[in-house]
């Protein structure tokens, strides 16, 4: 990589989608390890900036837990080639295929990397990060999941998802713990059906598509630095919505998701997982709020010597946080 | 088709806050929509105007009343707020927002929605709160208020599912030919509304948020927010009766042994808003205690007591707001001897506070006969506790009003307005329904 422009930046993210559809339409296993290996290739350059050491070492730690899981991935798959020949899916193989899997999503218990190589990376990595490199090991897990192992999986990243949090003050990190809260929540989505995955995916990904462009554009990676800036107030009004949404309150479209997947659960009788569920989300929402109480309070302590007036010019935004109030009304237009 | 044109009044108003100079005008047009609204045609005791997902009956009918008369007052109250240019479009848009909740919570069918506006009421009282408060404390308060009531409403949002797996129908009048007799269903179902009313022991969000509140939220907070839960336990008794039999007593006996001991410690308050937020909770806990003996006159006098505290605590935050907006403190020890310099005001913190503990004529006073009767119907023991919280009622009452009007003035004062006919015709609207309504109650007091 001598030059860090966009072309090189293009090509590889034309083969980093391009891996994903390789794994997950796959008729075999092994095709899905490829596609997991030349996804991992086309994201580290992408990730890499060889002026910045913060970014080289990122991208250093993100090769190795990621080749350590593709790894284990293929061992797996041998194993269960050469060793078993039936399709049973709760044995010792379907945990270590699962757990490997977890590992390159970054869920509970193998999460320890991904706050990490989240701090180390720009908005819109991070936004790649958190949403398409969890496709294809999700798909994955479809294929051959065990289904205990997996609620135990869920609650862990709900719990680690909610606690963890609740102690940064980086947002990025913040994003992180909550990523992996709502992964708790994509596991048990895929568990019962491929297509409500797809709805909850579609849904969280447009929610932290919204907050990590707001982010991005107001160039903050800190929560300190939401108190110093002067925002505009349809800005702030942006913040307020979009947190509140992902954290899954009523009327905003973060709620639907949340509902249809307590519907499930409920059908098919978790009764205390839901409980968790529930209490995990609002732990959650404490510490969205707390990211917000800036954008709460009309009048603060605003600094002098900053003087930045941040104008509204994001449309796009200004229109998705509409939706995101009017959805749940413009769903039933389509729905009944 | 009757019930909608409410709802796009209601819609249609929200660009008329963002125009110039409109601040009256939304406050006439939610006048005009509650004399349109009081028109509707009112058969007792069935479900009637009920079109796709709307339906009316007379609990729903008196509380969607009361909450667009309490919004309207809110307007009337916050003039400082248009006088000082403190985002007051947004404010008009926030209380037309929580007027089109509230009107929806009361007015769906499907229980699943009833939860999806209850929930969603929270987010414009949060908005109210801590973006137009005037303290520090505010930010605590919030999130008071939107964790004990979020803690309570999860739960809830599992039972309603559970019901819909289970009777495929989320209809509300269908409800009355099922008959649940599951322990936790019960206690997911009513606990978010405990937690609304407010119970005693989950009671502790409300002094907080009342008292941090700007004097539009205290006035939401204390008309009709308490309201939704008195509402939803009415709702959800329906078809839980059996179990709730068998424990109604640990309710009761929570909610009226705590009324006693926060009519106690409403002597202790120095805060004018903190007492009333505390008289609340004892009002509530009577509400509580009458809901939860099912029988006819527990549920006439609880919704009577609704209807009336939600006009007189609102009128005393109302007060209460008109000497903070003079001497800008809330104490006990800054407001006395207020008689000397407003006498017509003393008259109406007479009123109100007359009202208050249920003297006569006025509404409060036969929500607590009736609930007076039904509880000691149910155990002759609950007569000493009613009896002690009545009296403590009148005690604090009369201590908050011989405070603040009689004794000597505060030196410390400079000049102020002696009352503006804005804040006589607020406390007027206030008084008259209350008052006035004890000539013809068996509108609200005869349901079949």
């Amino acid at each position: 990589m001598l030059t860090n422009n966009n072309s090189n930046k293009m090509f590889f993210l034309f083969i980093l989608f391009f891996s994903t559809l390789i794994s997950i339409s796959s008729n075999s296993w092994f095709g899905c390890w490829i596609g997991l290996e030349i996804n991992l290739l086309s994201f580290i350059p992408l990730i890499s900036n060889s002026k910045n050491l913060l970014s080289v070492e990122t991208s250093l730690k993100y090769f190795l837990t990621q080749s350590l899981a593709s790894i284990n991935f293929l061992f797996m798959i041998l194993i269960k080639f050469s060793l078993l020949k039936n399709f049973d899916m709760n044995n010792i193989i379907s945990i270590m295929m699962n757990s490997s899997l977890l590992m390159k999503m970054g869920s509970a218990p193998f999460h320890f990397w991904f706050p990490n190589i989240v701090e180390g990376l720009s908005w819109m990595n991070n936004f790649m990060l958190m949403t398409w490199q969890k496709i294809s090991p999700m798909i994955l897990l479809s294929y051959y999941f065990n289904k205990n192992f997996l609620i135990f999986m869920i609650i862990m990243n709900l719990i680690i998802g909610s606690l963890g949090g609740l102690n940064q003050t980086s947002l990025r990190k913040l994003l992180a713990f909550s990523s992996i809260n709502n992964l708790g929540w994509m596991i048990f989505s895929i568990m019962i059906s491929e297509n409500l995955w797809l709805f909850y995916f579609l849904i969280y990904s447009m929610m932290i598509f919204m907050m990590i462009s707001l982010f991005f554009l107001m160039n903050m990676y800190f929560m300190n630095q939401l108190f110093i800036n002067n925002m505009n107030f349809f800005i702030k009004l942006n913040l307020l919505i979009n947190f509140l949404s992902l954290g899954g309150l009523p009327p905003f479209m973060g709620f639907m998701p949340k509902w249809i997947i307590i519907n499930f659960l409920l059908i098919n009788k978790f009764y205390f997982l839901t409980f968790i569920f529930m209490m995990t989300s609002l732990i959650i929402i404490y510490y969205y709020i707390r990211i917000i109480y800036s954008s709460f309070m009309f009048n603060y302590f605003k600094m002098k010597w900053v003087n930045l007036l941040m104008k509204n010019n994001m449309s796009l935004i200004n229109l998705s946080s509409f939706i995101s109030i009017s959805s749940m009304i413009l769903s039933t237009f389509i729905f009944m | 088709m009757m019930m909608m044109k409410f709802l796009f009044m209601m819609i249609f108003m929200i660009p008329l806050c963002f125009m110039k100079n409109m601040f009256w005008l939304v406050q006439m047009m939610l006048f005009f929509m509650m004399f349109l609204f009081m028109n509707l045609n009112l058969n007792i005791m069935c479900f009637f105007n009920m079109s796709y997902m709307f339906y009316c009956d007379i609990i729903s009918f008196g509380l969607i009343l009361l909450s667009i008369w309490i919004c309207s007052l809110m307007i009337m109250a916050s003039e400082s707020l248009f006088k000082l240019n403190f985002y007051f479009n947004f404010f008009l848009f926030n209380v037309i927002f929580l007027l089109i909740m509230l009107y929806l919570t009361f007015s769906v069918l499907n229980l699943l929605l009833f939860y999806f506006f209850f929930e969603a009421s929270l987010i414009p009282t949060l908005l109210l709160i801590i973006g137009w408060g005037y303290q520090p404390e505010r930010i605590q308060a919030g999130m008071y208020l939107l964790f004990y009531t979020l803690f309570g409403s999860l739960p809830l949002l599992m039972g309603i599912i559970y019901i819909f797996n289970d009777l495929n129908t989320m209809t509300i009048y269908f409800l009355k030919f099922f008959n649940m007799n599951m322990y936790l269903l019960y206690i997911s179902m009513i606990f978010a509304f405990l937690v609304k009313m407010p119970m005693y022991f989950v009671h502790l969000w409300l002094p907080k948020a009342h008292v941090e509140a700007p004097v539009s939220g205290s006035m939401i907070l204390a008309g009709i927010m308490l309201k939704l839960g008195g509402y939803g336990l009415l709702r959800v008794m329906i078809f839980l009766q059996e179990v709730n039999l068998k424990l109604n007593y640990i309710w009761i006996i929570i909610s009226l042994v705590g009324g006693l001991f926060i009519s106690m410690k409403c002597f202790c308050q120095v805060d004018m808003k903190s007492l009333i937020a505390y008289s609340s909770v004892a009002h509530m806990s009577m509400v509580i205690g009458g809901i939860m003996v099912m029988n006819y006159w527990g549920f006439i006098g609880s919704y009577i007591l609704m209807i009336s505290h939600g006009l007189c605590s609102s009128g005393m935050f109302c007060l209460a707001n008109i000497n903070y907006e003079r001497l800008h403190s809330r104490s006990l020890y800054i407001n006395s001897g207020m008689m000397n310099f407003m006498p017509s005001m003393s008259l109406w913190w007479f009123l109100l506070l007359s009202s208050n503990m249920a003297a006569p004529p006025s509404l409060n006073l036969l929500g607590e006969i009736s609930l007076i009767n039904s509880l000691v119907s149910w155990s002759n023991i609950s007569m000493i506790l009613l009896m002690m919280i009545s009296f403590f009622s009148a005690g604090y009452s009369l201590y908050l009003y011989s405070y603040i009007q009689h004794g000597k003035y505060f030196q410390g004062l400079y000049s102020f307005y002696v009352g503006s006919s804005r804040e006589y015709l607020l406390l007027f609207l206030h008084w008259f329904p209350l008052n006035m309504m004890i000539l013809k109650v068996d509108f609200i007091s005869i349901w079949f």
